[in-house]
């Protein structure tokens, strides 16, 4: 699973999502992308089920790129511990997404290939997306 | 390539009032809020018929004659596109007062077609570095599409800038040795898929860099005992 290689602290506060996406809010590397309309977090393990539900349904066609990275540290206290003794251990991590933020995608494969690709990713996400194509340049 | 032939033209209407409120009454009515400017004039507040523009923009349309009402017509390039919080309605237009004969840089897509030999090989994927150009040319000589020709690729994995065939007087404002589109190879589907295992496995927890080492812990502690001693 994805996380960050080298961190500053250990902890980190809840911190809240408010907003829309300002950045990463449009595909800019694939052909196709699924774009987030809620605000979640969205755990390493989402993820990398995302990615494997893709590649798995795409086999070896296309290339699938993921927007997201989980760099927030979400700890979680043990069972039937008592309040108090201080922040708990890292449970695990997690990537802050917004509506409008782009979280996978696919480049190289054809549209309705990469659609159904990005429904089998969609079922993994704690999110409601939307599978958008590249916007208009000038 | 196909080219332009003659400037489409549209309506525009000036806008007396500027601002948030009025922007979304205009947007909620069907128009588009944009403004045109340069050439040292002062700059017009103008609104566009929201679904005519947004074909025009889709037929990949640069150069627009814009009649405002009341006013001259002006040649006018599409300078710049805002978009909606979702990142695909636009919700204003810029346009560039121009010259048929002025140069300017635009972004013009790029349309492949063909299929590369080495891309029917077991394992191959085609991908795509940029999907549009930039490139330097005449207004009056601007490219609707830049068509990539994925056949001339050869038994190569590359297509450069330098490989595109550009209509005469323009010119690509990119190095000539930019990909523009390249194939690779995935060797095995197991390792495509396992990837990210493999990292989990090596790297349980990240380094924290502003903890103090295991070292220079025992350093400190040491110097506290002789302190108190």
């Amino acid at each position: 699973m994805r996380m960050p290689k080298r961190i500053k602290f250990r902890k980190q506060q809840r911190g809240t999502l408010r907003g829309n996406a300002t950045r990463g809010n449009f595909v800019a590397f694939g052909d196709y992308g699924l774009q987030s309309i809620e605000a979640h977090w969205v755990s390493a393990r989402q993820i990398e089920a995302g990615r494997i539900a893709a590649q798995h349904f795409l086999r070896r066609q296309g290339k699938v790129y993921i927007r997201i990275f989980p760099d927030k540290p979400v700890s979680k206290k043990p069972l039937e511990t008592r309040m108090g003794k201080g922040k708990a251990d890292t449970s695990y991590w997690a990537a802050r997404v917004k509506p409008g933020t782009m979280l996978y995608e696919i480049a190289g494969v054809p549209e309705d290939l990469a659609k159904q690709a990005m429904a089998r990713i969609a079922h993994k996400m704690p999110v409601r997306c939307r599978f958008v194509g590249r916007r208009l340049a000038v | 390539m196909t080219h332009q032939t003659e400037t489409p033209r549209i309506e525009a209407e000036r806008r007396e009032k500027v601002g948030t409120t009025y922007s979304r009454r205009l947007r909620k009515a069907g128009r588009l809020p944009a403004i045109i400017y340069g050439h040292k004039k002062t700059p017009v507040a103008v609104s566009v018929d929201e679904k005519q523009m947004l074909i025009l923009l889709h037929q990949g349309t640069h150069v627009l004659e814009m009649n405002v009402k009341g006013g001259p017509t002006e040649t006018v390039l599409v300078k710049d596109l805002q978009f909606g919080f979702l990142g695909d309605d636009v919700v204003h237009i810029d346009f560039a007062r121009v010259d048929l004969e002025e140069e300017v840089t635009v972004q013009v897509n790029i349309v492949f077609v063909g299929q590369p030999h080495a891309a029917t090989q077991a394992g191959a994927i085609l991908n795509h570095d940029r999907t549009s150009l930039e490139v330097i040319c005449r207004v009056n000589a601007i490219p609707g599409e830049i068509r990539a020709d994925l056949t001339l690729m050869g038994e190569g994995t590359i297509l450069t800038v330098g490989d595109l065939a550009l209509p005469p007087g323009v010119r690509a404002a990119a190095d000539p040795g930019t990909p523009v589109s390249h194939i690779t190879f995935v060797k095995k589907e197991e390792e495509a898929v396992g990837e990210e295992v493999e990292v989990a496995a090596t790297g349980d927890e990240p380094e924290v860099i502003t903890e103090a080492k295991p070292g220079d812990e025992k350093d400190t502690k040491a110097k506290g005992s002789e302190g108190s001693g």
